[in-house]
């Protein structure tokens, strides 16, 4: 769901651009201090950034028949955390529009703020308020990766809806309009992206559990649960 | 990656990425100035002839990477033509918005056309270094350098884990089709893990206890460059200001 180079009018891109800054900023600064206890972090982090955007060009069967791609929004969160995901999510969306031309560098805000910072923190906070309740893992993955896509995508059609109110509804017709387009796409994608989660997170739990506690980035304790 | 092999080949391959910096900067700001769609598409055949006919860009390169933005601006333009009437609900075409909209679309189209010019012209690493004379944190710069040097490795994992997964009809139906994306994604996770730890143990060997530096590059008439681009995009600008 990326907003495509100049689309938004200029007031939108800097504004936008104002309000993921300060999240870039706090990311970066708990990045800092977690590359000072753990230097191993820095590099942990660097690969998690190429991991995304690959993972960002894997094409993804669509429960409608068609392809589409996952975000990576969901596992990145549960994997590293929301707060490293803003300036992970800033360096692989920055690498899309410089590497693929898709998104943009004025829209690079807008973008940062749906994708790297709405979705992943939705995920997170789904994540754990399932966990805290105790709803099953896998069912506390599915609906954090799930929502965080569907969360990303009513982000955009409400940034799409701030910046181009319908002439006759305002914003709420627009937000409606960009809302109903989007999802013809886009919840079909949230459905195959959170089974695809709860896929990668069972394998991880499954083969990989030792590993996935020294990372330390999130407890799965109990995960199998 | 085609943007990759554009950007590695092309004639201004030795121009200094300022100069390159500049040019898209005030292509961008040119766009915004624009008055009128004409104006704006006047920028856009003017960054693009400057890419395909000055940094010698293939045109067919040009266009592939051209292509799936364009179609997506196509789709966007049609979504802003029509509204929407919550009161009895209803979509009309909005045809007093039609000016508004094809200047949206055309301010897009010459943004898209600057940007374009620097990613096929401009290896990524020089973009990096460009955005390290910019000023930007030194962490960011390492996860960008990080993430460019391990970008090619993961796609090749991915690309044999996806050749083998179908060799063993991996991907044969929908089900099995999330099942092998899952494990592929599992697997690439751990791989995440383990390149990580041995990346820092190669650094450690090699007394490394800061940021990622690199010899950087010497561009021949440096000076001259930045002069020339940062004349011609004033000269865009300007012309935009003149006519809007």
């Amino acid at each position: 769901m990326h907003i495509m180079e100049g689309f938004l009018p200029v007031k939108h891109a800097i504004g936008w651009s104002a309000v993921s800054a300060p999240f870039v900023a706090y990311g970066l600064y708990t990045i800092n201090r977690r590359i000072k206890e753990q230097p191993e972090q820095r590099m942990l982090l660097g690969v998690a950034a190429a991991f995304t955007f690959v993972l960002s060009a894997l094409k993804l069967p669509s429960v409608t028949g068609s392809c589409s791609h996952p975000t990576g929004t969901g596992l990145g969160a549960i994997l590293f955390g929301p707060t490293a995901m803003a300036p992970i999510g800033m360096v692989v969306l920055l690498f899309q529009a410089v590497l693929l031309a898709h998104g943009g560098i004025t829209t690079l805000g807008a973008n940062i703020f749906s994708m790297a910072i709405a979705g992943p923190f939705a995920a997170a906070a789904i994540f754990r308020i399932a966990r805290s309740i105790r709803v099953p893992f896998g069912f506390s993955v599915f609906i954090a990766a799930s929502l965080a896509d569907l969360l990303t995508y009513l982000t955009t059609s409400a940034q799409l809806a701030f910046a181009f109110p319908d002439p006759s509804g305002g914003f709420t017709a627009s937000f409606v309009k960009f809302a109903t387009l989007f999802a013809i796409t886009q919840i079909p994608l949230a459905i195959s992206e959170g089974l695809l989660t709860v896929v990668v997170m069972n394998a991880l739990t499954r083969f990989n559990s030792k590993e996935l506690k020294e990372m330390k980035i999130i407890s799965i304790q109990g995960a199998k649960a | 990656m085609l943007t990759e092999q554009s950007a590695y080949s092309n004639r201004w391959r030795k121009v200094s990425p300022i100069a390159k910096g500049i040019f898209t900067f005030c292509g961008i700001l040119a766009a915004f100035s624009a008055g009128s769609p004409v104006a704006a598409l006047a920028v856009a055949i003017f960054i693009s002839c400057a890419a395909i006919v000055g940094a010698a860009v293939p045109f067919f390169i040009y266009l592939r990477v051209a292509a799936p933005p364009l179609l997506f601006l196509a789709a966007s333009t049609l979504s802003l033509s029509f509204s929407l009437d919550l009161n009895a609900p209803a979509i009309h075409f909005a045809e007093s918005e039609l000016p508004n909209i094809l200047h949206i679309c055309s301010r897009s189209f010459a943004c898209l056309t600057s940007l374009l010019f620097l990613t096929l012209t401009t290896p990524l690493p020089d973009i990096i270094s460009l955005l390290r004379r910019c000023k930007t944190p030194e962490t960011l710069l390492d996860l960008m350098i990080l993430c460019y040097r391990t970008l090619f490795v993961l796609s090749e994992s991915v690309n044999n884990t996806i050749t083998a997964q179908s060799a063993r009809l991996g991907y044969a139906t929908p089900g099995h089709s999330i099942r092998s994306l899952g494990r592929l994604s599992a697997n690439l996770t751990m791989q995440v893990w383990q390149r990580s730890t041995s990346l820092q143990l190669a650094v450690e060997a090699r007394c490394n206890d800061g940021a990622f530096r690199f010899l950087e590059a010497d561009y021949p008439n440096s000076r001259r460059n930045i002069l020339i681009s940062a004349t011609s995009g004033i000269s865009m600008i300007l012309c935009e200001l003149a006519f809007s």
